[in-house]
């Protein structure tokens, strides 16, 4: 029995003592993700490069917004993509701005403040949109957000809505919309489900209206329609960098290791790579792995 | 032996304190403001949470516990092997993972939510009900067989009230199981509390958290007393007694 203890007390030791060691020389970050498939996909190919330089990467991943953001700020989670919509509006409370260049700038300069650094902005613009199945939107007339506006007020209680929570109670989701746009739908009329099923909800006629990401493939696949925001309410959604300033300051190379993966990346090959994952049901390790490949940021 | 009231008396001391400081700390932070500002919405969710439970537990208990009687008979007992093995398997399945399947074949809403959890309050009643049947005295049945009972009266008069309080407690742990799993019908649309829960979550903001899964815990806390309440009417006094002095003892 003494035997025995002794063994587990040396085992005990030598491991603090080793990671002990080994923790001066390995650079560690987590990355943080949302709970969709871009989001999946950002921070593996993050991960990826990372580790390609010998960074010891740990993965927080399938969490809300706001549980992502705390987690940045407590810094459970030091590296992460966010957009800088979500930055302004959601998580400092400031108004949207459409303009890309201008969010970005905005965003840096707020977040400042708050410890977290925003870097690496790319053309991929992840905004919010509405869609309806094509057909029924062209037998009804409703090409626009506006015209959505008219019809439901014309006919209240007709449409029904798919959702996730999130959109259904943020300043720059239904809320918002229904302000700028002068309608509502009533409680019964929206179905509040995980983000991701309400395609199939309105691919399966169950809802005619769904909330989508702009770069979502199964907007093609399922043969949906954006409606057009011709109010210009959902402001830039630039994906981009977004980091604990301490990590920054820590390791500014990491500016520099994700830096080809913002420049490489648009809404368009967002939205590809996406429909590989969603729609061809590919893994997103292997889709990541094969982007980094093929476009030479990484060795095989 | 008062050693033992102490420490139960403490320990329960505690946690009326730690329930008291918790709603103290939910009021004076005005955690339940969706509720306050928001009742319709509050009681349409609430009304779809009960709706869930009530009918996915309702038709569990329909059918489970019929089915625990027949399997005790003896010409039905051969089938008790998959039958138990088939109800197992409903509830060894993760209950996300029996709400996708169910999802599958009935598209989003409340109805695939109702059937995932129908599945998944399936085994408690079943394996109480016949754990309970089990438990009887063989010397009891054979004493009303040579009265002259009949099979179904002895079903009736002998095993049924001397199975009860097991039978009771399987239908108890299923419907509160029920009611906390319920919050996960969100995820494919059922709707219920666990909108309010997931928003919360989501938008990493307590008091929709707090408005909507407060109101479930005490749902399962009022549910247990109820079945408590049913249990001590339903089960015959001899046994009551004796129970008691079983736990006494202790």
């Amino acid at each position: 029995m003494k035997k025995l203890l002794g063994i587990i007390a040396a085992i005990l030791l030598a491991s603090v003592v080793l990671t002990a060691c080994s923790g001066d020389e390995e650079k560690e970050v987590t990355v943080g993700a949302k709970n969709f498939t871009e989001q999946f996909l950002l921070a593996k190919m993050s991960q990826m490069l990372l580790e390609d330089e010998g960074f010891v990467v740990d993965m927080k991943d399938n969490l809300g917004s706001s549980a992502l953001r705390q987690a940045l700020e407590n810094g459970q989670v030091q590296v992460t993509w966010d957009y800088t919509g979500t930055g302004l509006v959601t998580y400092n409370g400031e108004e949207p701005i459409a303009d890309e260049q201008e969010a970005y700038a905005k965003i840096q300069e707020v977040d400042a403040e708050n410890g977290i650094t925003w870097t690496n902005i790319s053309d991929v613009n992840n905004t919010y949109t509405l869609v309806m199945r094509s057909e029924q939107a062209n037998d009804l007339g409703i090409a626009s957000i506006s015209d959505l506006a008219d019809y439901v007020n014309a006919n209240p209680g007709e449409l029904r809505m798919a959702t996730d929570a999130e959109f259904a109670n943020r300043a720059d989701g239904l809320p918002g919309i229904y302000e700028t746009y002068g309608f509502e739908f009533g409680d019964e009329q929206i179905s509040e489900m995980s983000y991701g099923l309400n395609y199939d909800a309105i691919h399966n006629e169950e809802v005619d209206v769904a909330v989508g990401f702009a770069t979502d493939s199964r907007i093609r696949e399922y043969d949906l329609v954006n409606l057009e925001d011709d109010q210009k309410f959902f402001p830039s959604y630039s994906a981009a960098v977004s980091m604990l300033t301490e990590t920054y300051e820590e390791y500014p190379e990491i500016e520099e290791i994700l830096k080809p993966l913002a420049e490489g990346l648009d809404s368009e090959t967002m939205r590809e790579l996406n429909y590989l994952v969603d729609v061809e049901e590919n893994s997103v390790e292997d889709i990541a792995r094969e982007f980094l490949i093929e476009n030479g940021y990484m060795e095989e | 032996m008062d050693k033992k009231k102490l420490i139960a008396l403490i320990v329960k001391a505690l946690f009326w304190i730690f329930i008291i400081a918790f709603f103290w700390w939910v009021f004076s932070n005005q955690m339940f403001s969706k509720i306050v500002e928001n009742p319709d919405k509050f009681l349409s969710l609430l009304q779809q949470h009960l709706t869930l439970v009530g009918i996915s537990a309702g038709i569990a208990i329909l059918t489970a516990f019929p089915l625990g009687v027949l399997i005790t008979r003896p010409r039905f007992r051969k089938s008790e092997w998959w039958i138990v093995n088939i109800a197992n398997l409903g509830q060894t399945i993760p209950s996300l993972a029996v709400l996708a399947l169910a999802m599958g074949f009935l598209g989003i809403g409340i109805k695939a939510a109702i059937v995932a959890l129908y599945i998944y309050s399936l085994l408690p009643i079943l394996q109480n009900t016949i754990a309970g049947l089990d438990s009887v005295d063989p010397a009891a049945k054979d004493a009303a067989k040579g009265m002259g009972l009949t099979p179904i009266q002895i079903l009736l008069k002998i095993e049924l009230p001397s199975a009860a309080y097991s039978i009771i407690a399987g239908i108890r742990t299923a419907v509160i199981l029920n009611i906390g799993t319920a919050a996960l019908a969100y995820l494919i649309g059922g709707g219920g509390l666990g909108v309010w829960i997931f928003t919360g979550i989501q938008l990493f903001d307590n008091s929709f958290l707090i408005s909507g899964a407060v109101p479930v815990t005490i749902l399962a806390v009022l549910v247990d007393y109820i079945f408590r309440g049913i249990q001590f009417l339903l089960v015959p006094k001899g046994l009551r007694l004796a129970r008691a002095a079983a736990i006494d003892s202790i």
